[in-house]
């Protein structure tokens, strides 16, 4: 696993001296830091007085201003992984290093989980801001991180996988944005259909996920859902890596 | 260094299918230690094909092959600890420096001095002077020296080089000779060229191909007829069938 390390040490060398970097990081923060304004401004003119929404709840996945940007720069952040290393050649080089395609994966995947951190590290001022003028809710902040977390470690490696399967960059972010954008919708399923469906829908839902966790509930079925969807999209990219040579 | 006393590359009825298309024959070889073989034939042979699953790269789709007396198919990454590789057209990470390069390459195949290692292998390919440029802003040639130091980097036994020359000026062609030719005895090269004279001026042997079959292996001064009639009559005339 040592061949993992070298790898996630190199992505991520990568992807912080190019533009991309910063132009994601920069775009996310402007977005998120409107998101948090438009926010706080609605809660501060419509004071809600129970305490289970507050503007870092309601920023925490309480709208779809949470979910729509991550449609689009989660597929951002993993369209490189490795459809990029098989537009630029260098795929040959990798994968004839003594390096199992494991490794490979593995580096590639840990370092998106870093990517994905450091989008959301800078977030956390906003809660520093409203502990200045209000009060916090550390423990439900410390279990919305852990959601948003937890989220990512499945959002990226399905972006991933995506990556693994895609012949260019574009073509992978594509079908990770169509892919995360079939889970979103179907995570509505559960505010328009009955039965089993919705039980279903509402299982998937990343809405219902990160509510959940922007409470301060820690729901482990959330938890396996996320833990099983990450195993299974990076367990599937080791074996695309392995099928492409036989391709 | 280790040279077995045994063949370090053997390939038994090697085949490769791209769908219906057989791209590579029932090709089979052995090349001996210390030994330095040219691989030839026209483009879209099977030359690349065959380098790549003797790398690794590919698997193939029947057949066998023995590095250094280890199956390649069923231990590749054994296998592979004791080759240096470098690809037709040289891929590399254009937004690192050479020696961030070198050191990265040297990290994965798990080179213990990797300074040492990165210093002797930039000498070796002659482009210590490019040790702190990035590699995107380097020239073909120069880029073309850093796969060469890249596939020297943990001084492995065995050298596969895809057509190593294109790109290169005549200076930096005859550098490239004089180092492979200083391998001999020392390290087991295979590379690939479509240049006769090249291959003329470095390798103990040749091996032709031609539509994915193999249709001659001789040494280049076995025979009175220059490598390039045996090269024309070989891979232009009909069926490869039997010419070997």
């Amino acid at each position: 696993m040592k061949g993992a390390w070298v790898v996630l040490k190199r992505e991520l060398g990568a992807f912080f001296v190019s533009p991309l970097a910063y132009v994601v990081l920069t775009s996310w923060l402007i977005w998120n830091g409107v998101v948090f304004w438009v926010l706080t401004e609605f809660y501060s003119r419509n004071a809600v007085s129970s305490g289970a929404s507050t503007p870092l709840s309601g920023f925490f996945g309480g709208s779809a201003l949470f979910f729509i940007p991550l449609l689009v720069f989660v597929p951002v952040l993993t369209m490189r992984l490795v459809a990029g290393e098989k537009q630029s050649g260098t795929i040959e080089t990798l994968l004839t290093a003594p390096v199992s395609e494991a490794s490979v994966i593995f580096g590639k995947y840990g370092a998106s989980l870093v990517m994905w951190c450091v989008l959301w590290i800078p977030t956390i001022i906003y809660a520093w801001i409203i502990s200045q003028h209000g009060s916090v809710d550390w423990g439900a902040t410390a279990a919305s991180y852990f959601g948003i977390f937890c989220l990512g470690a499945y959002f990226m490696a399905i972006g991933l996988l995506m990556s693994v399967v895609a012949p260019t960059q574009i073509i992978a972010a594509v079908l990770s944005f169509v892919a995360l954008g079939v889970l979103f919708t179907v995570g509505i399923g559960e505010f328009v259909l009955d039965g089993t469906a919705r039980e279903v829908c509402a299982y998937l839902s990343m809405w219902g996920h990160m509510q959940s966790f922007s409470k301060g509930v820690v729901d482990t079925r959330y938890l396996v859902f996320d833990f099983s969807v990450a195993v299974l999209a990076v367990g599937l990219s080791v074996g695309a890596l392995k099928a492409r040579k036989i391709g | 260094m280790r040279l077995t006393g045994t063949k370090v590359i053997e390939v038994e009825a090697l085949s490769r299918r791209y769908g219906s298309r057989l791209a590579v024959n029932e090709i089979s070889f052995r090349v001996e230690p210390g030994e330095i073989v040219g691989f030839l034939g026209p483009n879209g042979a099977g030359k690349t094909t065959t380098l790549r699953m003797l790398t690794g790269y590919l698997a193939p789709t029947s057949g066998t092959i023995r590095i250094d007396g280890i199956d390649a198919v069923k231990n590749s990454i054994r296998a592979r600890e004791r080759l240096g590789y470098m690809p037709e057209g040289v891929p590399l990470y254009r937004e690192m420096r050479v020696y961030e390069y070198l050191r990265h390459r040297g990290a994965l195949k798990a080179v213990p001095n990797i300074a040492e290692a990165i210093d002797r292998s930039l000498d070796l390919a002659g482009v210590a002077d490019a040790r702190t440029r990035i590699v995107g802003q380097l020239s073909k040639g120069y880029r073309q020296r850093v796969g060469l130091a890249e596939a020297l980097i943990a001084d492995p036994p065995i050298l596969i080089l895809d057509e190593p020359t294109s790109g290169l000026d005549p200076n930096q062609v005859r550098h490239f000779r004089e180092l492979v030719r200083s391998f001999s005895g020392k390290k087991t090269v295979l590379l690939s060229s479509h240049i006769l004279s090249e291959v003329e001026a470095v390798c103990d042997r040749v091996i032709i191909i031609r539509e994915g079959q193999k249709v001659a292996d001789l040494a280049p001064g076995d025979t009175e007829t220059s490598l390039e009639d045996i090269f024309a009559e070989l891979t232009t005339a009909g069926s490869p069938e039997g010419a070997s």
